[in-house]
């Protein structure tokens, strides 16, 4: 389990990584393209509104392990260790559940764009880069699945598991 | 449909993500209209629609690396050897130092533990009182909001649809008055205690300057290359970051390669919370403009105000409450959709709005009892909250004077536009 959480992370660091590496590589080699040579590559600035799409989900996912959403702390934290397991159960219950329903029905706009064999970036089949919604949101259901089972550990052992740090509430 | 509303407003309050909050109020509306729900992931997808959004991580990156190396202390000093001369110069120092540090960092706590931790012991060794120190250093944390390229000011014009480089020239007086306020209030404060004063001296500056010679040129090549048209907002912010990038890893090494995915990954859990909450609010907002939720809430106000002044007054009164309870990414987002349309009625500029509202929520960052800022300090400090909240509590005042200043002189967010 410790292990399958450390290669997780590990991808989700490389594929941060990669994204913003190449983003930037990208976008600076378009400015010098176009003003040097006065042209560009064509699929340059789709690729790149993509790489947003792309790193949008990855920050999410990264940002859902880490448990640092934006999110409203005041009322929870001023609740006995015990008030807080209950009041971080139903809450992270609630955010998989719904991050299960936003990748169960992004999958379903996954398959109907490969039906219609939607295409992207000059011809290419647009379920490649929409396939990131899906997977995100499906590895954030998951995370917060954990956080919920972790909550009710917590809740029977009456750990607190806030710990009284600044700005948690924010990145 | 009340109680539903109720359901999630509960859970918002008991710390659930806004994000899923949003979703989930999406969902419902989608399936009262009878629409279907893999909409939603269709709406969410035009994110990769949106060319300015490339600004946001590419931006958020560069901060957070200028925030790791030394470029803070470096910044401190130059501005202490140009400022540091005079009377109430270091405090004055301080705030110039934050707001610059801020406007490049996009104000999300990181300037007070850059450059907090340098200014907070400079200040108590020159003589300047403690709460004084700790009062300033907080809510000078925040100050840059309004000078670009301030994260802010950039998703505020995604938001609106407004033109980035126009806010960016909004945003200067503005954001100048908040600066000579707070400094004139600091130099009053500081006129009876004794500071040691250091002595103007040219080959200090020369030093410092040539210590910042690879940061300088920084703001220059962003600023400079937008306005010349030399290139957009997003492109600024490709060479922001690969200048960065160079400078501080390749040049400087102030921070090690292997660093450097820490950093990437720090500074990107941000932007993904940041779009996210943008994603699925371009599913609510469009469904609750469908709805005429903007009509509504426009026939609703104009039964309370009729005159441009009142609505300014009512809107800086609900601007203070929600700063005090939403962070100003997800407020901008969920917040500034609705508001436009009615602002419009009233004559109010979209621009000067943008500056209201941002300004507004500014003052959120040091309101008991979520204010980030106060959390900080305090953590950072080792202080107790409810110091903190009493250091703060004048600079607050000041701060609320000069958002009022702003709010009912338009001019001063518009006079370098042709509007």
């Amino acid at each position: 389990m410790a292990r399958l959480s450390r290669w997780g992370k590990a991808a989700e660091d490389a594929v941060l990584v990669i994204l913003l590496g190449a983003m930037i590589v990208l976008a600076v080699a378009q400015i010098i393209m176009r003003n040097g040579f006065g042209s560009g590559l064509i699929w340059a600035d789709e690729t790149l509104r993509l790489m947003v799409l792309w790193l949008a989900l990855a920050g999410s996912v990264a940002a859902a392990r880490a448990d640092k959403h934006l999110a409203i702390n005041v009322l929870a934290r001023a609740l006995p260790p015990r008030g807080q397991s209950i009041s971080r159960f139903i809450t992270n219950g609630f955010t998989s559940v719904i991050c299960g329903m936003l990748a169960w029905h992004a999958w379903r706009f996954l398959q109907q764009s490969i039906e219609f064999e939607d295409t992207l970036v000059g011809g290419l089949p647009a379920w490649w880069f929409q396939v990131v919604l899906p997977v995100g949101f499906a590895l954030m259901c998951w995370r917060y699945f954990v956080f919920a089972l972790e909550d009710i550990v917590a809740g029977i052992r009456g750990t607190r598991r806030w710990p009284v740090s600044p700005g948690d509430h924010t990145p | 449909m009340i109680l539903l509303g109720f359901i999630l407003l509960l859970l918002a309050l008991l710390g659930a993500p806004l994000f899923a909050i949003i979703a989930g109020s999406a969902f419902y509306s989608y399936y009262q209209e009878d629409i279907d729900l893999a909409a939603l992931a269709i709406e969410f997808f035009s994110l990769a629609e949106m060319p300015v959004l490339l600004a946001i991580p590419l931006f958020t990156f560069a901060g957070y690396l200028l925030s790791e190396s030394e470029a803070p202390s470096r910044l401190v000093r130059l501005t202490q050897a140009l400022l540091g001369w005079m009377p109430g110069g270091l405090a004055i120092v301080s705030l110039a130092a934050c707001a610059f540090f801020t406007a490049f960092t996009g104000a999300s706590g990181v300037t007070i533990i850059a450059l907090g931790a340098i200014l907070y012991p400079a200040l108590k060794q020159a003589g300047y009182p403690e709460k004084f120190n700790l009062g300033l250093v907080t809510s000078a944390g925040s100050l840059g909001l309004l000078f670009a390229p301030s994260l802010p000011l950039i998703l505020y014009g995604i938001v609106a649809r407004e033109p980035i480089d126009d806010l960016f020239l909004a945003g200067i007086l503005p954001g100048m008055v908040m600066l000579v306020m707070l400094a004139g209030w600091s130099l009053w404060v500081s006129r009876g205690s004794k500071q040691e004063l250091v002595p103007f001296s040219g080959k200090r500056v020369v030093a410092a300057l040539k210590e910042s010679a690879w940061e300088l040129p920084l703001p220059i090549v962003v600023l400079g290359g937008i306005y010349s048209g030399y290139f957009a907002v997003s492109e600024a912010a490709a060479v922001t970051a690969l200048y960065a990038l160079i400078v501080e890893v390749g040049i400087l090494r102030e921070i090690k390669l292997a660093a450097l995915p820490g950093i990437m990954r720090e500074s990107m859990l941000l932007v993904g919370g940041i779009l996210i909450i943008l994603g699925v609010s371009l599913a609510s907002t469009n469904i609750m403009i469908d709805a005429g939720v903007p009509q509504q809430l426009l026939e609703w106000v104009s039964g309370l105000v009729d005159s441009k002044t009142s609505f300014l007054l009512l809107l800086l009164v609900f601007l203070l409450i929600l700063g005090a309870i939403l962070d100003i990414f997800s407020a901008l987002v969920l917040v500034v959709p609705l508001l436009l349309p009615v602002a419009a009625q009233y004559g109010i500029d979209p621009l000067h709005l943008g500056i209201v509202i941002l300004a507004a929520k500014q003052l959120g960052y040091l309101t008991p009892p979520v204010g980030l800022n106060l959390f900080i300090a305090s953590y950072r400090f080792e202080r107790s909250i409810t110091e903190v909240y009493s250091a703060t509590f004048p600079f607050l005042i000041i701060l609320l004077a000069s958002v009022v200043v702003i709010t009912f002189w338009p001019q001063l967010s518009l006079v370098f536009l042709s509007r």
